[in-house]
């Protein structure tokens, strides 16, 4: 199931299978399609959002966090 | 010095040079540059402690200063510091470095967290695969430093059509690479 990384609840853990915006920034930290992650935080109005990729947390605003498509597992 | 934020490059630049430039445990704290020197044998160096950054595309004021002071030294030998617990996050910073043909050597450091945790790096192998020194340092203790200092005149420029070819030589061979729980990678055993 498809599901923006916005709306992830946590816990949840999925794959990344689309970044549609600021590919770069979120590629340079460690974010990048086809990687695992799991939702650690997500904060309301602006965020942050924290997930955990290779057991390194990766922190976003919620803008940057509703453009990466995850499929969940 | 280039690296990505809080991997403990003014911690490192302090052991290097003697300097006491500011150092916490929370990433962004460097937003300017500190210079220092460091005699090794009969060469001084200038050491450019340089904010962190996740890439060559600016994203603050810090960053850019990073970005510029990368631009200004072209030519030079750029130590790259990576922190041993995220490796493949610092890679990014890194390849984008070698693939503007700076002379590079990589402080792979923080290896007594990555002890901790119980992440063991294949140091040797990703100096094999970069083709360019790679020195396991702890800057917190001094570990490494006089050794990542001699190894700064083995600094080479990175040759990335080899890197791609031996990269996936390794993909092809990978049981070569893997290594059991408690390995020293002395290399002795095979």
């Amino acid at each position: 199931m498809l599901k923006t990384l916005s709306t992830l609840e946590f816990g949840e853990t999925g794959r990344v299978t689309e970044i549609r915006e600021s590919r770069h920034e979120l590629n340079c930290m460690g974010l990048r399609t086809g990687k695992k992650l799991k939702m650690i935080t997500r904060q309301p109005i602006k965020g942050p959002v924290v997930v955990l990729i290779d057991e390194v947390e990766i922190a976003m605003g919620l803008d940057i966090a509703a453009q990466v498509l995850v499929d969940i597992e | 010095m280039m690296g990505n934020p809080n991997v403990g490059k003014s911690a490192l630049f302090n052991r290097l040079t003697g300097a006491d430039a500011v150092v916490s445990n929370y990433p962004g704290t460097t937003v300017d540059y500190t210079a220092g020197k460091l005699i090794e044998g009969r060469t001084i160096y200038e050491i450019i402690d340089i904010p962190g950054t996740y890439s060559l595309e600016p994203h603050d004021a810090a960053e850019k200063v990073a970005v510029l002071l990368l631009e200004e030294h072209r030519g030079d030998v750029v130590m790259i510091v990576l922190d041993a617990t995220k490796i493949e996050r610092g890679l990014y910073l890194a390849f984008e470095i070698m693939e503007q043909e700076y002379p590079c050597i990589i402080a792979l450091n923080m290896t007594d967290v990555a002890h901790d945790k119980q992440i063991k790096v294949n140091a040797p192998e990703i100096q094999r695969l970069l083709g360019i020194p790679v020195v396991e340092t702890t800057a917190i203790s001094g570990e490494g430093v006089k050794h990542l200092a001699g190894a700064i005149r083995k600094a080479q420029v990175a040759d990335m059509d080899a890197i791609g070819r031996r990269l996936e030589e390794s993909e092809q061979n990978p049981e070569e690479t893997t290594l059991t729980p408690g390995c020293g990678n002395c290399r002795r055993c095979g």
